[in-house]
């Protein structure tokens, strides 16, 4: 009798052992994984908080028939700022642009232009920043 | 009655190590299935953690194109977006559109990238909408506009 409750608990004791490894082996992956993203939606929350740009300026230079548009931003925020995911809208439209610096520094500013523009007249300018903050500018092409 | 009590012995022995292999086994059976349930629901929630998006058109000017509003989607989120009518659904005013009446420009969009959504001009009517877009796991966002 003796022998047998031994040979019992033993083979419960490895049972245990075994589920509590299944527990460890695959809970702690799951939660460092969901801590990470946590961490990430966290500081994701924070840059959008501190993320500030102004419009300084709206100029546009004849290109032919077509209008060449200079846009100075400047980093009003406290983040840096990767430009090659700015977005910039005029009257709506999303149009394809270059920058003169691939980020923006706080307190920096940088020139974004948009070549051969067509449309001439009353414009609005909306610039969204990588993570989605935006601004807005009414300038006039003549 | 020597070799009776040995069998006895080993009749209880037997019967032991089958009933603690049984408990151990379900244990360890009941374990694995919460413990991959758990982290099933650990996926779940990271996706939904790292998904966020926003539209970012100007409110005042809905671009078109042929018989469609474009709306620019714009991933904000941790992680690239699967863009489709099953993974994304759209509203106009509360009232959802068929799946038919609208497409996205890609079929995923990357992290800090924009897409566009095309949808159907007989969805939306004149004056102020309301879009709201809900993506996976119900992460959603809303956006206001005038037509």
């Amino acid at each position: 009798m003796g022998f047998s409750l031994v040979a019992a608990t033993a083979i419960i004791g490895v049972g245990l052992v075994m589920a509590i490894e299944i527990i460890v082996g695959i809970t702690l992956p799951t939660m460092t994984d969901v801590h990470e993203s946590l961490k990430d939606m966290k500081n994701r929350a924070i840059d959008q908080i501190q993320t500030q740009i102004s419009i300084t300026d709206v100029t546009s230079t004849s290109n032919g028939s077509n209008y060449d548009i200079n846009i100075t931003i400047d980093n009003i925020g406290s983040v840096t700022l990767e430009t090659d995911y700015f977005n910039v809208l005029i009257n709506g439209t999303q149009n394809a642009f270059s920058c003169s610096k691939p980020n923006i520094y706080p307190e920096n500013e940088v020139y974004f232009n948009v070549y051969n523009f067509q449309e001439t007249g009353s414009m609005r300018l909306k610039v969204v920043t990588n993570n989605g903050i935006s601004e807005y500018y009414d300038f006039t092409i003549p | 009655m020597g070799f009776s009590l040995t069998g006895t012995h080993v009749i209880f022995f037997i019967a032991s190590v089958i009933i603690a292999s049984a408990v151990s086994g379900v244990i360890i059976a009941v374990i694995t299935d919460v413990t991959n349930s758990l982290s099933e629901r650990g996926e779940r929630v990271q996706e939904q953690l790292d998904t966020e998006f926003k539209i970012i058109n100007d409110p005042e000017n809905i671009p078109t194109s042929g018989s469609y509003y474009l709306f620019y989607l714009k991933n904000i989120g941790g992680s690239e977006l699967s863009t489709s009518n099953v993974t994304f659904n759209l509203f106009i005013n509360g009232d959802i559109i068929a799946t038919a009446n609208y497409n996205f420009s890609e079929s995923s969009v990357k992290k800090d990238e924009v897409t566009t959504i095309y949808i159907s001009n007989s969805e939306i009517s004149t004056g102020d909408q309301t879009l709201r877009v809900v993506g996976p796991q119900a992460i959603e966002d809303k956006f206001s506009f005038t037509i």
